[in-house]
């Protein structure tokens, strides 16, 4: 038994991070009885411990709710809780495409920031209703009025309406749902019609393999129907539909607008993609739902067990998160400096940082990872094009025609006091300025176009460092443009150590590798031998800097009260020498590898 | 009342946490304690509390460890006694209190002529009628820290004395006809090279037979570690300490002394009898707030069968003691149930630690040890990097090992 669409509503709330989304839902859930008060672990959303720490949502969800609205009627509200990070941009664009509006949370201490611009366009471009929420409005620092001309002027979104709401104290939450019921369309669409669906987003559950998350357009679906995922090609059987409150409930069937899970028995989670449309096996749809796309992985890095001996461990532990993550991709790769490992790719750094940081937690695993590199194209002179993930996999100088790396249209929000700062920034990262305009007199947004390369670099960081915190960023990628690129070596006692070289742009090489080897000469601890670092392109050394032979290492007092003291002392110096790399006979420090990425300019 | 056949020796250590002055750089167990004040009331044990009214924290603190003592005594642990440091701290400081431990001490059945009896004093505290009256009593060494010559290099060390303190009290323990023992420090910043062989020569010119020289370690918490991070002083720079202990090493062996351990350095028989107890797996029980014992299990249950029981462990594990009571609590409580932490270490486990701090030591450690503690191979390794080396059947540290001390430690530490 259907809900008539009528009675629908399908929406998400979007957020810059921090802004209070998953608060508020929580609150959501608890008005409409979905989640008894006492039984909530904080946040029901957020189900990954890393998400709650972070506050941050990675995994989209969907929870249906019932709301007694004022005007007597009962209805069924999905909430589509989308990933809040700009590495999940595609994520985001599919939940928003199951949606017929959003809940437009900003910060009443914060305002508008860069990813509630971003996500707000994404919204407008989908044709989304959005009704506007201020949050937090009972932090003392508060300021209702100037959030609301900002989203006016920013966004161009009236405000005037705007929800005045506290996802703490959960005042104007009802006001939120009332104004979701008026103001956001009910979904519409041809219930005769062969079925079609959108997968939204999809995880694997270890009993029933993968689970994908789907709103039906036109038709429904039932149990024990033969479909066909139209992107990938797959016709499986459907071996159970539900909706999420938020624990799973199977129901009979879902019909047009409605919002809900779908299991196939599938155990492979590539062949579920998001963005893809699910239909009829036979006399189907013919046309997939637009918006579809391949998701690339923008970032790379080796990523090595510090114990060898883990190496099956690292290699089984990202093929368990690979079911939930379709996004992480992987293929092993050697390295002469740290042992087997894989090249990893991620969306984005926030995603490289939650998956090994999963992966040290939830597997136990000590992992070294080398600094991230994007994909750069090497075009060489017979014409064929080679995608380089690995410094390593730089072609011989004599081969190659042309290197070409990945651009992006960067936005950065800040207020105007700020504006000389990120200039300096970004000119000193190869960025391009295009263009600046005023949201509003506190508010300035810059437009750049820039290497992805050079934002991977620290980038984010300092621009928060230079501009006390204010700037916000978001990004899109642009396509490839060719570049002047080299590779850069680091040599350490004379031996290059493969696992430390980046590809830099020609006219930055010098400067990198002065001050990489002057920051690798702080993090390599003294040895009983002179260690020598080089920063080489080629056989051509830019740069070089020693650590100094140690001349002692010795506890010289130790009497009956010390021993046990000192004994633990060694045991934790011991420890940290586990943690570091052997290469050659230098003992390298983990942060060694990540030491490009902090050089301060 | 013990069943015990043979007699284990067990050395003696009391631990006088009071000093006159915090130094700069000082992270040990130890506080500014004015000894003459009226000391805590005891609670719970109001008998003994007025018996005795009118006690000050020093004259307490006296009686606390002698109770504690005479009641370890009475089980017969510490029939035989070959060594008794009384150390802090500053124990000089307690003046003609610490008269009456040495005498009580003394005054063991395990406690004879033949027992190496040491007081650990500062230049402030050393006055020719109290070390007089200590050696009457049955002191026959003394340890003084000096540190150094230098006063610049004194008041970065923030120490309450100058060199001409230093000279006098050398004086009055040379004239007690004593062996005794100087501390310096090296690596102490802005200390130059001159500045160091200076006070080493004038340390030798105390006539001590007996030198300790120690790099100068910054420990966190310390308000010398505060001065470096707030760029009052310079890091202490390890490889001009490396250069001091170098050169020390030079001049003492010119002066005829042995370096017997890494930082200690002996005229012929003045090796410190009692440290070698530390570096040679020997028991010793301490006695007093924030005291380390190191016992065989056996010889703990017979100390206290409380302890013993606690211990779990068969009598041929070792057990290592540190009284975690404050000073109050040390006053006031009773052995049986004073707070202790307790750390068991197996037979493998001792041996391996006997081994490693063997080590410390000139005569190294024997091939039978090494067997035993299975660091064969560990020495075997450590003496291709040239720390160590192999002769007359024992293995022992090199002049280069010695200054990577912690290199050969950690290894055989670490040896499965």
């Amino acid at each position: 038994m259907t809900t008539d669409p009528r009675y629908i509503r399908n929406f998400s709330i979007i957020a810059h991070i921090d802004h209070g989304k998953s608060t508020l839902a929580d609150r959501i859930l608890e008005l409409t009885h979905s989640v008894e008060a006492r039984d909530m672990m904080e946040q029901v959303l957020d189900s990954m411990d890393i998400e709650r720490e972070r506050g941050i949502t990675i995994k989209a969800q969907a929870v249906r709710v019932m709301y007694d609205s004022d005007d007597g009627q009962t209805y069924q509200l999905n909430l589509i809780d989308t990933p809040g990070h700009v590495d999940f941009t595609y994520e985001v664009s599919r939940s928003l495409e199951a949606c017929e509006g959003v809940l437009l949370v900003v910060d009443a201490t914060q305002g508008v920031e860069a990813q509630t611009v971003a996500n707000a366009l994404m919204a407008m471009n989908a044709h989304l209703a959005i009704i506007p929420l201020i949050n937090k409005i009972d932090l003392p620092a508060a300021d209702p009025e100037r959030v609301r001309h900002e989203i006016e002027e920013g966004l161009a979104v009236p405000a005037d309406e705007a929800v005045l709401a506290s996802g703490k104290t959960g005042e104007g939450v009802r006001e939120a749902l009332e104004a979701l019921v008026r103001h956001v369309p009910h979904p519409t669409g041809d219930p005769d019609a062969p079925l079609t669906a959108l997968i939204f987003d999809s995880y694997f559950d270890a009993y029933r393999g993968v689970v994908a998350l789907i709103r039906v357009i036109d038709g429904s679906v039932r149990k024990g129907m033969k479909v066909l995922m139209m992107a990938t090609d797959v016709v499986t059987d459907v071996e159970e539909v539900g909706v999420r409150r938020p624990a799973n409930e199977p129901v009979d069937e879902l019909g047009v607008g409605e919002v809900g899970y779908l299991i196939t028995g599938l155990k492979d989670p590539s062949l579920v993609k998001v963005g893809d449309t699910v239909t009829l096996a036979k006399h189907g749809a013919t046309e997939q739902l637009p918006g579809y796309r391949e998701v690339k992985p923008m970032v790379f890095t080796g990523l090595f067990p510090i114990d060898g001996d883990q190496y099956p461990e690292l290699r089984d532990a990202l093929d368990k998160l690979r079911l939930n993550d379709p996004a992480l991709i992987y293929e092993p790769e050697s390295s002469h400096a740290l042992g087997f490992g894989f090249r990893v790719g991620f969306l984005g750094l926030l995603h490289m940082e939650v998956i090994k940081e999963r992966l040290e937690r939830e597997f136990d695993l000590d992992l070294l990872a080398t600094a991230p590199s994007v994909e750069y194209h090497a075009y060489l002179t017979n014409g064929e094009m080679v995608a380089l993930h690995s410094p390593q996999d730089m072609p011989d100088p004599s081969k190659l025609d042309r290197l070409e790396e990945p651009y992006l249209n960067t936005t950065v929000l800040v207020p105007p006091d700020y504006v000389g700062q990120v200039m300096e920034l970004a000119v000193s990262r190869r960025a391009t300025f295009t263009n600046m305009q005023y949201l509003s007199k506190s508010t300035v947004e810059l437009h750049y176009e820039m290497p992805l390369s050079e934002l991977i670099m620290d980038f984010f960081d300092q621009l928060k460092s230079r501009t006390k915190g204010y700037a916000s960023l978001d990004y899109e990628p642009i396509g490839y443009r060719p570049s002047k690129l080299v590779k850069l070596d680091i040599l350490l006692a004379g031996k290059i150590v493969d696992a430390l070289s980046f590809i830099v742009h020609k006219d930055k090489a010098y400067d990198r590798g002065r001050v990489l080897t002057e920051k690798l000469k702080e993090i390599i601890p003294r040895h009983m031998f002179e260690v020598p670092i080089q920063a080489a392109i080629g056989t051509k050394v830019l740069a070089r800097e020693t650590v100094r032979a140690m001349r002692k290492d010795v506890i010289a007092k130790c009497y009956g009260g010390d021993i046990s003291r000192k004994r633990k002392l060694l045991e934790k110096q011991k420890k940290g020498k586990k943690r570091m790399k052997n290469i050659g006979n230098v003992e390298v420090p983990q942060e060694a590898f990540m030491a490009i990425l902090k050089v301060d300019e | 009342m013990s069943s015990q056949s043979a007699i284990e020796p067990v050395s003696l250590y009391v631990h006088v946490p009071f000093c006159p002055s915090k130094c700069a750089y000082c992270d040990f167990n130890s506080a500014v304690v004015d000894v003459s004040a009226a000391a805590p009331q005891v609670h719970g044990d109001l008998r003994r509390a007025s018996a005795v009214p009118e006690r000050d924290v020093g004259d307490a603190y006296v009686d606390a460890a002698i109770r504690y003592i005479t009641e370890a005594s009475e089980t017969g642990v510490l029939a035989d006694v070959p060594t008794v440091y009384i150390g802090g701290g500053t124990p000089t400081l307690l003046g003609s209190r610490l008269v009456r431990l040495v005498r009580a001490i003394s005054d063991l059945p395990g406690v004879g002529p033949e027992t190496e009896f040491t007081v650990e004093t500062n230049p402030e505290t050393t006055g020719s009628e109290l070390i007089g009256q200590l050696v009457e009593a049955g002191v026959n060494r003394f340890s003084m820290g000096i540190q150094s010559f230098d006063d610049r290099v004194l008041t970065t060390l923030g120490r309450c004395h100058d060199s001409p303190a230093a000279e006098r009290a050398a004086g009055v323990l040379r004239g007690s006809r004593v062996p005794f023992s100087v501390d310096l420090i090296c690596g102490v910043p802005g200390q130059g090279g001159e500045s160091w062989v200076e006070s080493v020569g004038r340390a030798t010119g105390t006539r001590a037979g007996h030198l300790s020289i120690y790099p100068l370690s910054l420990e966190r918490g310390t308000a010398l570690a505060g001065a470096v991070e707030a760029g009052l002083i310079p890091m202490p720079d390890p490889d001009v300490a490396a250069e001091m202990m170098e050169s020390a090493a030079e001049l003492l062996e010119l002066a005829g002394f042995e370096r017997y351990e890494i930082a200690s350095y002996a005229l012929d028989g003045q090796q410190s009898r009692h440290n070698t107890v530390y570096w040679t797996g020997g028991a010793y029980l301490g006695v007093g707030s924030g005291a380390a014992s190191m016992l065989p299990v056996g010889v703990l249950r017979q100390l206290s069968p409380a302890a013993g029981q606690a211990a779990r462990a068969d009598d041929e594990w070792r057990a290592r003691l540190v009284w975690t009571t404050t000073v109050t609590g040390f006053l006031t409580g009773a052995l049986e149930d004073a707070p202790m932490q307790l750390e068991t270490l197996s037979p493998a486990d001792a041996l391996r630690e006997d081994a490693m701090l063997g080590m410390r030591m000139s005569v190294g450690i024997s091939d039978e040890l090494a067997e035993d503690a299975g660091v064969v191979a560990v020495m075997e390794s450590l003496a291709d990097r040239g720390l160590v080396m192999h002769a007359a059947g024992r293995w022992r540290p090199t002049e280069h090992g010695w200054l990577f001390g912690n290199q050969i430690f950690s290894a055989i530490l670490g040896a499965e």
